[in-house]
């Protein structure tokens, strides 16, 4: 069952968070230049990313596992696939916020001079805060993995509050200090680990901070200490990707911040989140079987407060935010299992959701851009002024739901499958009324909102238009992404293939 | 390593000191003496670092990165903010009594925990010797202040103190867990609750400027 990894030492590990710290430190130091260097700076540097990550991929994929540093930073092909995600979304989240950050009261509150004298922080910290993250995905060394996790936290803490409103600055502090405090729990989870691996007396102590070395002796770690590892990592990576009960800051943060970071939080961030709860929780699987079982209790909690809570939502960034509450419980069940079904279902839904996320989160904003208008009662009848917006978010909206062919339907179809193949049927059946509740959710949304006639006073007298090309391109990629993985799911087989391989740890 | 060679009743001593400049900074209403009472604390947790360099010498450097982040810097961000507008704080949830007598629970509590299910909490021998395992004790009851703190202050300022105490709880429980964790590892942790405390601070401040209060009760806009 093992094959044979070749380590290829190799620069691009580094290269793939240094390239976007560069281009950060650069925006900071051209404040005084224009919007196009800043903005041509960002989708600069997060395209090499992206670009960086599908070459890792392809030599990931011919069986090497990339390593920088003396294994400091390791590259297989679960973090080939993160780093994909991230310079992805971050190309595309870039591209979108090149229109969006111009119209007036979007980026901040003040006028055009301070949005532009704000620009290069936002642009700046949006660089930084994709160099933290792929540092996470890339780097293998255990307490390094807690500092990068809090990185992207204080990353992004201002890009949360960035509006400056009483909304935005509540949000901000609720994220800093619930994320930091949650976070604080993965640093005694993640030091245990250590700790406990060096005590085993199998590895040194230097070796014993290397996440690959460790899951050689995880099952030497006596069964109370092992408890409380995963304890304190589930509360600390789960605090950040998003699982209920310690989702609160989620809704408040992804819809008070500008959208270009919404779909940065949204469509990214809480999976690079739930990679360091995979990574480091998935070690223990072998011995001690019983977790996955409260791995997929936790997720189905998940799902089903998600979706309950979003039920109630009349503003479309926080339903949508709710919504990713509900959907990471899809991911954390897939992974939890820890079968090679489960993980493979989990990883395909972890891309599924970044991609068709990002969309919905990029048409609500291009309906805020268009009208100012962020309520769903307060909107209607958007179709004909906004074709394309409209068709992308029904897309969006159908995939994320779940329906056949498009790309949602594959993902959840895998992870019921594993359900049911681990005997777990009570956890499949919860899964799928989710998923009817959540097609309930958002198809309702999608209706509401650009079908329909006008509900608002405010929206009868606004001139609406549809968004300028440099928004909607973005939209209408993902869109198409979506209904390709729909009808080709074996598009991204090679590399989930191996990626779920590497998680799964609880045979097939 | 050689933990006859620390001296058991200096670390003793300043861990009590300690457990009360956390209590203290908890309980004084008056934000600016909290914040002093912080700053004690903090020169206490670099003096029980120092005297754990004993048997491990990278606790030096530890010390020193210590001494930098939570006694300098923390401190001077904290006293920055809160100037000179900043008098009393608002009364919090639980008073002054209640508080103490949980923070006498606790303190007992975690003491009789780790001198009784030692082998869960620390894997490696040495940390389940003396005086390591009241290094442990104090800093659980130095993170649970920091929590009960967050958790039970209205004052905006307070729970970030409360955020410093629970960290440096944390911090302070490395000694026992991973003596030898490398100095990179501990820089880049340390470096982190400083920006964290800064970027607060600074979110704060804008709370201050919209909402014309630190109250956290008056953090209402976002609900369901």
């Amino acid at each position: 069952m093992s094959e044979q990894i070749v380590t290829v030492t190799s620069s691009l590990p580094a290269a793939a968070f240094l390239v976007p710290l560069v281009g950060g430190a650069l925006v900071f130091l051209g404040r005084a230049l224009q919007r196009a260097f800043w903005q041509g700076t960002a989708l600069l540097a997060s395209g090499i990313t992206f670009l960086i990550g599908l070459r890792m991929s392809g030599q990931v994929l011919g069986g090497a596992v990339l390593t920088t540093w003396g294994n400091e930073l390791r590259v297989d092909a679960l973090s080939a696939l993160m780093v994909v995600v991230i310079g992805g979304g971050g190309f595309l989240a870039t591209l979108y916020s090149v229109r969006y950050v111009t119209q007036p009261g979007l980026l901040t509150r003040a006028g055009a001079e301070t949005t532009a004298r704000r620009m290069p922080t936002f642009y700046g910290l949006v660089l930084w805060f994709l160099a933290t993250m792929v540092w996470g995905c890339v780097t293998n060394n255990i307490v390094m993995l807690y500092v990068a996790v809090e990185a992207t936290t204080l990353t992004s803490g201002l890009l949360v509050a960035f509006y400056w409103d009483r909304r935005a600055l509540e949000a901000g502090y609720k994220y800093l200090m619930l994320l930091t405090i949650g976070i604080t729990f993965a640093l005694l989870g993640c030091v245990l680990l250590y700790a406990s691996a060096a005590a085993t007396g199998q590895i040194d102590g230097g070796k014993a901070l290397l996440i690959s070395e460790v899951r050689h002796v995880a099952h030497l770690i006596p069964a109370g200490t092992a408890l409380l590892i995963v304890a304190f990592l589930v509360i600390g990576f789960g605090t950040k990707a998003g699982i209920a009960p310690f989702h609160p800051w989620l809704p408040d943060a992804h819809a008070e911040a500008p959208t270009p970071v919404s779909v940065l939080l949204s469509g990214v961030m809480i999976k690079m989140a739930m990679y360091a709860l995979a990574r480091t929780v998935s070690i223990f699987y072998p011995s001690w079987p019983q977790l996955t079982v409260f791995a997929v209790a936790l997720g189905t909690f998940t799902m089903v407060l998600g979706i309950v809570m979003a039920l109630t939502q009349d503003d479309l960034k926080r339903l949508l935010a709710y919504s990713s509450v509900s959907q990471m419980g899809y991911v954390l069940v897939g992974l939890g299992l820890g079968t090679y079904l489960g993980c493979y279902g989990g990883l395909f839904h972890l891309l599924n959701h970044a991609i068709y996320k990002a969309l919905l989160f990029m048409c609500v904003g291009a309906v805020i851009y268009a009208t100012g208008i962020r309520k769903v009662s307060e909107l209607g009848g958007l179709a004909r002024s906004m074709p394309v917006t409209s068709a992308c978010f029904f897309v969006g909206a159908l995939a994320i739901a779940g329906f056949p062919p498009l790309n949602g339907f594959m993902s959840k179809l895998t992870v019921y499958l594993a359900l049911a193949k681990a005997g777990l049927w009570w956890a499949c059946a919860i899964a799928i009324g989710a998923s009817v509740l959540t097609m309930v959710v958002l198809v309702r949304a999608a209706y509401s909102v650009f079908w329909g006639s006008p509900h608002g006073a405010a929206l009868a007298q606004l001139q609406v238009r549809e968004v300028p090309v440099v928004m909607w391109v973005p939209m209408v990629f993902l869109a198409a992404a979506c209904v390709v993985l729909g009808i080709f799911p074996q598009a991204p087989f090679p590399l989930l293939d191996k990626a779920a391989a590497v998680l799964a740890t609880m045979g097939r | 390593m050689n933990p006859q060679a620390l001296n058991a009743q200096l670390i003793e001593t300043l861990s009590m000191v300690m457990v009360i400049t956390s209590v203290a900074a908890v309980e004084i209403r008056r934000l600016r003496l909290a914040a002093v009472a912080y700053s004690a604390q903090a020169l206490l947790i670099v003096g029980l670092l120092l005297s754990f360099a004993a048997v491990n010498p990278s606790l030096y450097w530890w010390a020193g990165t210590a001494f930098l982040t939570k006694a300098v810097l923390t401190p001077w961000f904290l006293f920055r903010f809160i100037g000179k507008t900043q008098e009393r704080e608002l009364p919090p949830l639980i008073g002054f009594a209640p508080s103490v007598m949980v923070a006498a629970v606790l303190m007992i509590g975690f003491y009789r925990l780790t001198h009784s299910q030692i082998a869960l909490l620390a894997p490696t021998e040495m940390a389940q010797q003396e005086v390591f395992r009241t290094n442990l004790a104090v800093a659980s009851t130095v993170f649970a202040l920091g929590l009960y703190c967050v958790l039970t202050r209205r004052d905006a300022i307070k729970t970030v103190i409360g955020l410093c105490l629970l960290e440096n709880g944390v911090h302070l429980s490395l000694v026992s867990l991973a003596p030898e964790l490398p100095e990179t590892a501990l820089f880049g942790v340390a470096t982190e609750v400083v920006v964290t405390v800064f970027l607060l601070l600074y979110v704060i401040a804008g709370v201050r400027q919209e909402f014309g209060t630190t109250d956290t009760l008056a953090l209402k806009e976002l609900q369901w």
